[in-house]
């Protein structure tokens, strides 16, 4: 097994909580009843109104916190319990660290929020092939950025949870929503144009191009990965 | 009162030296926990002595790369452990903390190690380090479940899976019992004898004394001394010294040496012992054998109470002090 199979594998196991597997079953209950109760008033622009709740539940809410809550333990819970000094004074590269304590919560947080939000779409819209896309695509695009940002973030805070909160509720939720350069700072502008470019529908502040929001998030993760890295290479581990 | 003089930089470190600090300094804020020390460890069981809180976690972290030193410079192995990977995988480190991936098994943890280590035969390596600490490798626990003893060799195993040319142990015999302390003890005496650099921390004196020969004494941050602890125990001949003398008629014996000029404390302990400060112990030895003739004792046992490690320590701390 490589050391970065055998990385990844233990950040996974790590990960597998019982309080954080219920907050991800309660959180795709929530969007599935969402879907379910949205479906039932039957709204007069069933794509419009889907690509909203997955827009303002979806990628505001539930894939960020969930994929804070899996990522800022990922070496939260190393540093907590001092572990951490057993696999950064060994020999394998800290980009491999960095990579196999992004991935494994990325692999939760993509499967974990992406079922619940496509089904929570299709009961709203019945198959509508680009609200089944746009989801899956933005839903994706957002866990893996968050993921990587949060990962970053527990690394370098011992209250990266709430710090995350903060960043979700203060800078994405309010600050951001003022408009102009602010909502370039802000993630959920990347994952919300991609949703809207293939649904087709307006959101707020999602005005990137399909490129530019696949791209840069790529780019921000990337980012997160050399800075968590970075961090790896100069941080005191106790 | 002299300590041991700062090395001169000629002889210093010494050609076969594995672990060497230069003038190592390290501050949290504005706590100094260790000040400007320089030290180096040739193969074989070294101790790193000092009270809880003196700096001996703090340097040993420094010492193993975990933290970077606010200035000064650390060498292991052919490297800097903080930049060189491959200096920092000739050192198998045993941190101070209890933690050790508490829902794993201990063939897991080790085996964990010996891939990280990026070993060919992991699973025969992890068999072996956990044999070498008598830890049953099929032991279907998870760590969590251990006691802090087994918890304590599983961390000295994984350690010692891709066989270190330098060991470094933070409190490593925490936790053990007797008979587990005397096999690891023996264990790092033979991994010293095999030429690898095994340095051992304490705060518990008589283990340190069963450990080698070879101290380094931390006391307040600073190094209060390093080398064989019977030559720094050489270097307090000028302070008192105690002895316990074991003789028939103790009272009378203890009324005529405190007429001696080289005594200068007795106290009578019991009718057959008696406990002697003395500012000259040659004068004293040569003295005692006389004084029992002169009153019709017979000498039994003259025993230096200083000896021992905490006597050098005890000594030490406070000069550092």
């Amino acid at each position: 097994m490589t050391p970065f199979f055998t990385l990844y594998r233990l950040f996974l196991r790590n990960q597998l909580t019982t309080g954080r597997l219920v907050l991800i079953g309660a959180l795709s209950a929530i969007a599935i009843i969402l879907g379910f109760a949205t479906g039932a008033s039957d709204p007069f622009d069933p794509v419009e109104t889907a690509t909203g709740v997955v827009w303002f539940f979806g990628i505001g809410l539930m894939v960020p916190i969930i994929s804070l809550v899996l990522s800022s333990s990922a070496f939260g819970d190393l540093q907590a319990d001092e572990t951490l000094v057993y696999l950064w004074h060994r020999k394998t590269p800290r980009w491999q660290l960095a990579a196999a304590a992004w991935l494994a919560p990325a692999t939760i947080a993509v499967p974990a929020t992406a079922l619940g939000l496509v089904i929570c779409a299709l009961l709203i819209t019945g198959f509508s092939a680009k609200v089944f896309f746009g989801t899956l695509l933005a839903v994706v695009v957002a866990a893996i950025v968050y993921s990587a940002a949060f990962t970053l973030l527990g690394l370098l805070f011992r209250r990266a949870l709430i710090i995350g909160l903060m960043y979700l509720f203060i800078w994405e939720q309010f600050m951001a929503r003022a408009g102009g350069g602010a909502a370039t700072l802000s993630i959920n502008t990347y994952p919300s144009s991609v949703l809207a470019q293939i649904t087709d529908v307006e959101l707020f502040l999602a005005d990137r191009s399909i490129a530019v929001g696949l791209i840069v998030p790529i780019v921000l993760s990337i980012l997160a990965l050399v800075a968590t890295s970075r961090r790896l290479n100069r941080m005191d581990v106790a | 009162m002299s300590l041991p003089p700062p090395p001169a930089p000629a002889a210093w470190p010494p050609p076969d030296a594995t672990i060497v600090a230069y003038d190592v300094s390290r501050s949290f804020g504005s706590l100094v926990a260790v000040s400007s020390v320089s030290v180096a460890v040739q193969p074989g069981v070294s101790a790193l002595l000092g009270p809880n809180g003196a700096g001996k976690s703090t340097l040993l972290r420094m010492l193993s790369g975990q933290i970077k030193p606010s200035s000064g410079s650390v060498w292991v192995a052919g490297g800097d452990p903080r930049t060189d990977a491959e200096a920092r995988d000739r050192i198998g480190l045993v941190p101070q903390q209890d933690g050790v991936f508490e829902r794993e098994k201990a063939l897991d943890v080790v085996r964990l190690a010996a891939i990280l280590s990026q070993l060919d035969n992991v699973e025969e390596r992890a068999r072996w380090a956990l044999g070498l600490v008598e830890l049953d490798p099929d032991l279907d626990r998870p760590v969590g479940a251990f006691s802090k003893g087994m918890r304590q060799r599983v961390k000295i195993a994984q350690a010692l899976v891709h066989d270190p040319v330098v060991l470094m142990m933070d409190e490593p015999l925490n936790g053990l019992d007797p008979r587990q302390r005397k096999q690891m003890i023996s264990l790092f005496h033979e991994l010293g004898n095999r030429g690898k650099s095994v340095l051992v921390s304490s705060h518990v004196l008589e283990e340190v004394e069963r450990l080698g020969s070879h101290v380094i004494v931390i006391a307040k941050g600073r190094l209060a001394a390093q080398g064989d602890f019977r030559a720094i125990r050489s270097l307090m001949d000028n302070q008192p010294l105690r002895f316990r003398v074991v003789c028939t008629n103790a009272r009378r014996v203890a009324a005529s040496l405190v007429e001696r000029s080289a005594v200068i404390g007795c106290s009578v302990a019991s009718d057959t012992e008696i406990e002697i400060t003395t500012d000259d112990a040659k004068v004293f030895r040569r003295a005692i054998a006389a004084v029992c003739r002169n009153v019709g004792a017979r000498l039994e046992e003259v025993a230096p109470l200083d000896e021992d490690l905490e006597s050098v320590f005890r000594y030490l701390v406070g000069a550092g002090g």
